[in-house]
């Protein structure tokens, strides 16, 4: 198609025309800035709107009722054993009399520092180890691949119970860590893959030609660039340090029994699950629920941050 | 034309060390004036230099192999594709060379190579004099202010999270403008230069047509106030009523400018129109290195016969006969003997194969001022030659013409 003779230029045709014949439908867009752009495309995506109420009454929830009530999600009053729903008290007590409600926003509260935490332990080293593999190749990348091969053949859950039981259970600090340090292969993949398929891109190269060194070059070219796999990989991280720290509590392995968390809940109240199949829900929905947030948030700003995703016009 | 006088005040004068400030961007104090279009307004008016024109950038044996790793590690070596292999040419200042050939003969590595944008597997790249390979980062990054380059695809060269200000600011931004309402003011400069309204400054690329973007890449191009600038294919992947647009703003940009290009691009029809010199490349080797005007009448090397005879020929009443090349381009992993076009030669059957084709290889040799060719032949090359290989094409041959 492109096999084509150029149209001979009248004479007298300057570049300044050619530029007025270029200059179109550009003009009647208004200028709008990158952020104001991202939160029309954001707004658009309803599923991660609604994830992101979710997760903003969940977060809240988790700070405020804390807040006030302090040690109560503690307290057992005997008096008040498997006593029903009160305006107080709205999902009702245990059999130890604890206020369920109070405790269930205690251990989302856990939860969600241990996933937060974790999370930003695993972004950290899966974008660092994945864009120095990316970035730089060859054998780079090779031994780094192959460092992750082999942290994601390990066992993690075994792994992590050895960190835990080896630190000291019960310390969330050390959960955290261990979740951090074993959960980054997915992370690192993902940016590893994004990196080396931009390190040969045109713009990348044109900034290189340009003089951009390399940092610039990560900074400002290729890490923008890859944020839909950062944020795909922060979601997922999300989710799935939640999950591991109740797993690990439900094992007996997370946080001490004393503490809430949705893992230790779920361990506590297993025996319930015929006669009081409602105190297994509440920390299971509430799991889930953060679990699809997460999710569905990470997609809405991976969409939100791509300026090459449509506007739908109203 | 004030030729040769212009040449010498405007450029460097012979023997004199290289003046620093020559190359030195916009905003950096200029020896003689600051302004993008009085520097080397002189020079520039001069399109089309004689053979003893200054060389800016000199290509000396230049050769990239890609290696074809494998094994358990990925480290042992099976081979390797040679994408360039031994180019070297000279191109002039204030020309335009056009480099063509088929897909996959190697032109666009060869000018990644050149902007060491890729690391080359040996041979030698001059501008101004300097070998740049090897050159360290700091001095590397100074160099880069002279060679710039615009590429194929405007969809791809343009950092779609970046506004066209940042995109054409940053090579300034890079070399030390740090200042941002001069930086700006620079950039406007450049967009209205390149034919672009000025208010487009905030805007992304993706809110651009495929022609302004590539007015983007270009401006950006010319923000570092280069001499040299490689254009990959900067037409092809435009629209055929944009593309003439984009190539009458490269002539205007030479002639303003006093640029340097070096043009590759398949497309013979717009590489007869901006350049001044031509090279053809075949299997990573220039076969025939001529004068436009030269190698569009006198073709002297077979392959460069049969690509012009690909050219369509705009007035429907001249019918010419294609001369179709049978078979594909070999495997540049591993190509043929001697001479690398003989397996597809015309030429070479129609002197019933003389054995030194498949020998012995050609060198680049002068066949007339101005014009080299690597054909051990090419004097046997004559327009009724031509016409009765054309016609003698075997019915395969012409099937295959058909099916285009």
């Amino acid at each position: 198609m492109d096999r084509t003779e150029p149209v001979d230029r009248p004479i007298g045709t300057t570049t300044v025309a050619g530029g007025r014949d270029a200059e179109d439908e550009v003009d009647l867009i208004p200028i709008r800035t990158y952020w104001q752009l991202a939160r029309q495309r954001f707004i658009q995506h309803r599923l991660a709107v609604i994830a992101l109420f979710t997760l903003l009454v969940l977060v809240s929830i988790a700070i405020v009722v804390p807040t006030f009530t302090g040690l109560e999600y503690r307290l057992t009053d005997l008096t008040e054993r498997n006593a029903g729903p009160t305006l107080t008290a709205p999902l009702g007590h245990d059999e130890l009399g604890v206020n369920l409600f109070v405790r269930l926003a205690k251990a989302t509260q856990t939860s969600l520092i241990i996933g937060g935490a974790a999370v930003m332990i695993i972004v950290g080293i899966g974008t660092f180890v994945g864009s120095i593999a990316g970035y730089a190749g060859g054998w780079v990348d090779n031994l780094l691949m192959r460092l992750v091969d082999i942290v994601l053949s390990l066992p993690v859950l075994f792994i992590i119970l050895m960190i835990v039981s080896f630190f000291g259970g019960g310390d969330v600090r050390v959960i955290i860590i261990a979740i951090g340090i074993t959960g980054w292969t997915l992370a690192a993949r993902l940016i590893r893959a994004e990196f080396l398929a931009l390190r040969g891109a045109d713009f990348v190269q044109a900034a290189k030609a340009l003089g951009a060194g390399h940092r610039r070059i990560i900074t400002r070219h290729i890490l923008p660039s890859a944020m839909a796999p950062l944020v795909v990989a922060a979601a997922l991280g999300v989710a799935d340090s939640v999950v591991t720290e109740a797993a690990l509590s439900f094992l007996g392995f997370g946080i001490s029994a004393t503490e809430a968390s949705l893992g230790t809940m779920l361990n506590k109240f297993s025996i319930y699950f015929y006669s009081a199949p409602e105190r297994i829900l509440y920390p299971s929905l509430v799991l889930v629920l953060i679990v699809l947030s997460a999710s569905f948030l990470g997609d809405g700003i991976r969409d939100a941050l791509d300026p090459r995703q449509r506007i739908a016009s109203k | 034309m004030t030729g040769p006088e212009a040449r010498v005040t405007s450029q460097d004068r012979p023997d004199a060390p290289p003046d620093p400030e020559s190359g030195s961007p916009l905003w950096k104090p200029a020896a003689d004036t600051g302004s993008h279009t009085g520097r080397r307004g002189a020079s520039g008016a001069e399109t089309a230099p004689d053979a003893q024109g200054e060389v800016l950038v000199k290509v000396t044996d230049l050769v990239k192999h890609f290696p074809i790793r494998g094994g358990l590690l990925g480290i042992s070596r099976l081979g390797a594709v040679r994408a360039v292999d031994g180019v070297s040419f000279d191109v002039r200042r204030g020309e335009t060379l056009g480099l063509g050939g088929e897909s996959g003969c190697g032109k666009t590595t060869l000018g990644k190579v050149i902007l060491r944008l890729l690391p080359p597997t040996s041979g030698d790249v001059s501008i101004k004099d300097r070998p740049i390979f090897g050159l360290s980062g700091s001095k590397m990054k100074a160099v880069r202010e002279d060679m710039q380059v615009v590429f194929q695809d405007p969809y791809a060269s343009l950092n779609p999270r970046m506004t066209v200000g940042e995109i054409v600011g940053e090579g300034p931004l890079v070399h030390g403008l740090k200042n941002r309402v001069k930086r700006e003011e620079l950039v406007r400069e450049l967009l209205g230069k390149v034919g672009l309204n000025q208010s487009h400054i905030h805007r992304y690329p993706h809110e651009f047509s495929g022609g302004q973007r590539q007015r983007i890449g270009i401006a950006r191009a010319l923000a570092l106030n280069p001499d040299f600038i490689v254009c990959d294919e900067p037409v092809s992947a435009l629209d055929v009523s944009i593309q003439s647009q984009v190539l009458n703003l490269l002539d205007d940009l030479q002639r303003e400018l006093g640029l340097t290009y070096l043009f590759i691009a398949h497309n013979l029809a717009v590489v007869e129109h901006i350049s001044d010199r031509v090279g053809v490349m075949y299997l990573g080797k220039i076969v025939e290195l001529a004068d436009v005007d030269t190698l569009y009448r006198d073709a002297r090397h077979p392959y460069t016969v049969a690509l012009l005879s690909a050219v369509p020929e705009p007035d429907p009443r001249r019918r010419r006969k294609r001369l179709v090349l049978r078979g594909d381009v070999p495997s540049p992993v591993n190509p043929p003997s001697g001479c690398r076009f003989h397996t597809r030669c015309w030429l070479r059957e129609q002197l019933g194969n003389p054995e030194n084709c498949v020998t012995d290889e050609p060198e680049l040799r002068t066949i007339s001022p101005g014009q080299q060719a690597a054909c051990h032949w090419s004097e046997k090359i004559t327009p009724e030659g031509v016409q009765s290989a054309a016609e003698h094409q075997p019915p395969v041959a012409l099937a295959e013409a058909a099916a285009d």
